[in-house]
């Protein structure tokens, strides 16, 4: 990552430092969180990547690293009883495969593990499918979701082709950055959980936020999703709302160079949009291939999500809030997609992440090494404005679909789920098509 | 071996683990500096539990607030950890094990008040692994020590075990009391660790020798005569273990000066006290002498036979492994021949200057968790199993043992 700061020394440094009988006032991670099952979150990223450092980089993967698993049962009696409790089981599916993730995906492990320890993850008002939880970082990287046992079953059944698909696109992709896949078991309730790179910015706030899927049947935000503070609009809303995505020239040579890594395309369609000057044609590629391959694993009910950032809308919100409040308490944000609600929030003392660049960025302005999905609205736009857009929810696999559609009653879908008639290449066809539909 | 992997045969990482995390936050994006590894790599599957264990701990502790003073709770409390890992980490570790610390803050207490930095006692027991030792305890326990000679590592009994939870609180009290000035072992970490579903139970020591200065002779003393002698076998070791009796045939002499005779005898008096008040009996004071002269012709045959590039064997010279970085208790200016850091090897007096040889001398108390109603017990069972050849069925009580003791350690000293 680009930085200007390196980071602060940790806690083992300054304990080094301490010569014979004179002892630095510890600095520690105290996993302090409003959940147990937020602590030990913590308490387990923080071991599993401290594990990790312990283990040497293999000069590649192999077969048994996706089949690998490290478990951890703790029994404390007694003993640290005040952030942690005294019992539970961490269990980290695939270390060696997700590390290797983390790297292509330019994520440093002990940042990852900063963003995830130094404070609590913070609830997320945002919901998936089924209800899954989903937390956000404190720093708003990464989000957290919360995940069913058969989700984690089908992460294994893509997980190989997933990571050779990322090994070839450089990392350069618009599926979900995955990066760690764990099982927590508190008061012997267990819970899986999936890390994944935000899509939105650790910064710049979201205003308007979607889940496009392509279909059209019961595509609509409810009248109780409107009322929240960032509701997730859908298909219909988008279409109705007359709503533009104006991507224009600017970032077309960032995107062509994109285009030369990715796979060879074979739509002659495609082949004539090629010459168009339209910057959209480029981000049609890389949505392209990523639904191919979703289509090849016979995954669908995916979505684009899409977040909207307004420039000027935030800057009058930071001046209005700078007017205002002090700025020091920044842990409850509430806002869905892991955005902030104002200016940068930091928690209070907290040593500079070296992805917290010593650089200042502008009104809109972003670093795209970290906010890798954003792309900013051409000149000649409307509005002044940051798109963020990624493909999320990928863990729905055809097979299983119908068998638990022919379920006489099919318990984990509710009201949300489509009952969907098409097959993954033809959801992934219907999907792309939107897409470039609404992209100008 | 691959090709990152920086070190052999030793475990050993070029950093301490905030380097390697420091080193590797610098790093910038697609460009990842090759990792430093801790690897635990030991002989011994046991050993790197051993290391683990520690090197779990001692982190675990650095997330735990340090107390303003103990609880009650804290002398009750443990912490456990069971480990099962499939197809991961396969190559220095066992995939399943068990670690249990006893007592964790009040083992980190100690270490504060014996002057132990949680990171340097860290380093000591996972930079390398631990050392066999040639020394047998009574019952024939088995010994390490950590790689740079500090700490002690004696496998123990879980009556042992039972037997440190009954007099922790008063030892920790007698600590607070006399500052960690004791002849006392100096206890600072104690451990339950299950490979292959054995369970091995250890305690970690300061220990009694130089981590430098090597021990050409060394008596095990209690001030009783029945069957003090170093056995035919004991005596074809590199280091044997002399009794009283071979002190006394030997006309060993400990030739230290008045004052340091005084604090000698005041600390061990307060000691043996202690003990008694404990019924603790059958302790030893043991016994090491550093021959400066001889230390130094050893140290020059060394250098001029061996290649001075494997640190790692001990038995004499200054042992540290190759590129290690030094740990913070190492002196950054040599000491010459018969010199000492009083602050590491605590329990080194020099030889007075009439001595008819220049030596130092490295004495402190050892063996003392046998409870003499555990004795009598034990005494009274038909085959005393645990206790072998070595012990001595003794018809003295703590209060007589104490005193013989003293009386007899005061002798030696004129």
């Amino acid at each position: 990552m680009s930085s200007n700061c390196t980071s602060a020394a940790p806690v083992s440094a300054s304990k080094t430092k301490t010569k014979k009988k004179h002892f630095i006032g510890q600095k520690v991670k105290l996993f302090r969180a409003s959940e147990p099952i937020l602590s030990v979150l913590m308490w387990g990223v923080n071991h599993t990547i401290n594990e990790l450092s312990n283990v040497p980089v293999p000069v590649m993967l192999m077969p048994d690293d996706f089949k690998a698993y490290s478990k951890i049962k703790v029994d404390n009696h007694l003993f640290n009883k005040e952030n942690l409790p005294s019992r539970f089981k961490f269990k980290e599916y695939c270390p060696m495969v997700f590390r290797n993730l983390r790297e292509r995906f330019c994520i440093d492990d002990q940042d990852y593990q900063n963003s995830l320890t130094r404070s609590a993850p913070l609830n997320s008002d945002s919901q998936g499918r089924f209800g899954n939880r989903f937390l956000s970082s404190y720093d708003h990287r990464f989000v957290i979701k919360t995940v069913s046992s058969e989700d984690i079953a089908e992460m294994h059944n893509i997980l190989k082709k997933y990571h050779q698909f990322i090994v070839e696109c450089h990392g350069n992709t618009l599926l979900p950055q995955f990066l760690g896949m764990y099982r927590l078991t508190v008061d012997g309730v267990e819970t899986y959980m999936v890390v994944t790179r935000n899509v939105f910015s650790h910064r710049l706030t979201v205003h308007r936020k979607y889940d496009l899927k392509g279909s059209t049947v019961s595509r609509e935000a409810s009248d109780k999703e409107k009322a929240k503070e960032l509701p997730t609009f859908k298909d219909n809303d988008f279409l109705n709302e007359g709503q533009k995505l104006q991507i224009g020239d600017d970032n077309k040579k960032y995107f062509l160079e994109k285009l030369k890594r990715d796979v060879e395309v074979t739509d002659t369609c495609f082949v004539l949009l090629f010459f168009l000057i339209c910057m959209c044609f480029v981000f049609y590629n890389v949505v392209f291939v990523c639904v191919q391959f979703l289509a090849t694993l016979k995954i669908m009910d995916y979505s684009l999500l899409v977040g909207i950032h307004d420039v000027d809308r935030a800057e009058q919100e930071e001046m209005d809030v700078e007017g205002g409040g002090d700025e020091e308490e920044y842990e409850n944000d509430g806002m869905g997609g892991g955005a902030l609600t104002g200016s940068f929030g930091t928690p209070p003392d907290s040593p500079g992440n070296p992805l917290n660049c010593g650089g200042f960025f502008g009104p809109g302005e972003f670093d795209p090494s970290v906010d890798v999905y954003a792309i900013k609205s051409h000149d000649s736009a409307v509005k002044k404005e940051v798109y963020f857009m990624a493909i999320i929810d990928i863990l729905t696999h055809y097979d299983a679909k119908k068998k638990a559609a022919h379920a006489a009653k099919t318990v984990k879908h509710g009201a949300g789920a489509e009952i969907s008639t098409v097959n993954p290449e033809q959801y992934s066809k219907r999907f792309y098509e939107f897409m470039s539909n609404i992209l100008s | 071996l691959r090709s990152d992997q920086k070190s052999v045969g030793g475990g050993l990482s070029r950093f301490s683990i905030a380097a390697s995390i420091a080193s590797k936050t610098k790093t910038k994006k697609k460009h990842f500096v090759a990792q430093k590894v801790k690897l635990f790599r030991a002989s011994d599957p046991l050993l790197s539990v051993l290391m683990w264990g520690v090197n779990h701990s001692i982190n675990e502790l650095s997330h735990v607030q340090i107390p303003i003073m103990l609880m009650p709770d804290d002398f009750k409390a443990y912490s456990k950890i069971k480990v099962d890992n499939h197809l991961f980490n396969k190559e220095n570790m066992p995939s399943h094990f068990k670690f249990k610390e006893y007592c964790p803050l009040v083992f980190r207490n100690l270490r504060e008040r014996f002057g132990i930095d949680d990171q340097d006692f860290l380093n000591s027991l996972t930079r390398s692994a631990p050392l066999n030792s040639e020394a047998q305890g009574r019952s024939g326990a088995r010994f390490h020590t950590s790689y740079d000679k500090r700490y002690v590592i004696k496998t123990i009994s879980s009556e042992d075990v039972a037997e440190m939870h009954n007099i922790l609180k008063k030892y920790h009290q007698f600590i607070v009391e006399c500052h960690g000035n004791t002849l006392l072992p100096q206890f600072l970490g104690m451990y339950r660790l299950t490979v292959d579903g054995d369970e091995t139970y250890m305690i970690v020591t300061r220990n009694v020798f130089s981590h430098r200065l090597s021990v050409y002779k060394k008596y095990d003393l209690k001030g009783s005569t029945v069957a003090r002698e170093a056995s035919d076998k004991e005596k074809a070791k590199e280091l044997p273990t002399y009794k009283d009796n071979d002190f006394i045939n030997d006309g060993q002499k400990i030739y230290i000066d008045g004052e340091n005779k005084k604090m000698f005898l005041e600390k061990l008096r307060k000691d043996v006290e202690f003990l008694a008040q404990l019924k603790l009996m059958d302790y030893s004071l043991l016994v090491g002498i550093h021959d400066v002269e001889r230390a130094e012709q050893e140290e020059v045959e060394s250098e001029d036979n061996e290649a001075e590039e494997e640190g790692e064997s001990d038995g004499g010279g200054i042992g540290t492994p190759p590129d290690s970085p030094s740990n913070t208790l190492d002196s950054t200016k040599p000491l010459s021949p018969g010199e000492f850091d009083p602050a590491i090897d605590v329990y080194a007096i020099k030889s007075n200057d009439s001595a008819p040889r220049k030596e130092v001398y490295f004495m402190a108390v050892i063996d003392i968790l046998q409870h003499y109603d555990a004795k009598k017990k034990a005494a009274h069972a038909a085959k005393t199993v645990k206790h072998g050849a070595g012990a001595e069925i003794s018809t003295v009580n703590p209060e007589q043992y104490s005193k013989r003791f003293y009386d007899f350690i005061t002798t030696i000293l004129s």
